[in-house]
């Protein structure tokens, strides 16, 4: 079971609540909601805010692929799986991700929700604008996109 | 014929536009769009030497939504995405 979407925060916003309803089922004994907020330094620099740019078609194909992944590799079979990213500015302390698992058992959850998280900084097209203290912003460098599935 | 590229990510900074326009004569593949591109910007940015570096680190997409190569050819106008360097979360 899968939920996937790309909120554009001008028009809507990403709720931890959806994810908890959406998870939520007596089938599965184990759930983890993993948020991904701004945090305010990096690499020594005040953080004032956050623009996230997507490739949505792109990003949404990759969240059902790392989804189908895990069956394959991991051998999860019975879960629920929300994904949701945001898209354009959101300030600190915000919600830019949130990936919410259920499983059967606590170690299925835990290593799905890693599994999710790591694989969407490698291959989903998403991008980070830093906005600082003195007014100016940067787009953080990331890395190139790897077209090899594990 | 007429390839759109839109532009995500750091290349944004390469106009005030979501995309370029390229006006090509010939099927070309990706390697010669990142040409054309490293062109566009000599002439609007001095060679800008961060934008440079971003159109050869970059992956390109085509209109299907499929990451595509540098021997992939162009064979009609079309939309291509560039694909820079990723970090999100």
């Amino acid at each position: 079971m899968l939920h996937t979407k790309i909120i554009d925060i001008k028009k809507e916003k990403i709720s931890s609540s959806n994810a908890e309803v959406f998870i939520k089922s007596s089938s599965f004994g184990a759930s983890i909601i993993f948020t991904g907020t701004v945090r305010n330094i990096n690499e020594n620099k005040e953080v004032t805010g956050m623009t996230y740019d997507s490739h949505d078609e792109l990003v949404l194909k990759s969240f059902n692929e790392i989804y189908e992944e895990a069956e394959d590799k991991l051998k999860i079979m019975n879960k629920a799986v929300f994904i949701e990213h945001i898209k354009g500015y959101v300030g600190l302390g915000e919600i830019s991700i949130i990936i919410a698992v259920a499983c059967k058992h606590r170690d299925e959850a835990y290593i799905l929700s890693r599994y999710i998280i790591e694989e969407i900084k490698k291959r989903s097209p998403i991008w980070k604008k830093e906005h600082y203290k003195n007014e100016q912003s940067e787009w953080l460098k990331g890395n190139p996109l790897s077209n090899e599935k594990n | 014929m007429k390839i759109m590229l839109e532009l995500f990510g750091a290349s944004r900074d390469f106009s005030n536009k979501d995309f370029l326009e390229f006006n090509i004569d010939k099927i070309i593949e990706i390697k010669d769009l990142r040409k054309e591109i490293i062109i566009y910007l000599d002439k609007n940015f001095k060679g800008n030497e961060n934008f440079k570096k971003i159109v050869n680190s970059s992956s390109f997409c085509s209109e299907d939504n499929n990451i595509i190569n540098d021997n992939y050819k162009i064979l009609k106008g079309q939309k291509i995405g560039i694909i820079p360097p990723i970090g999100g979360g």
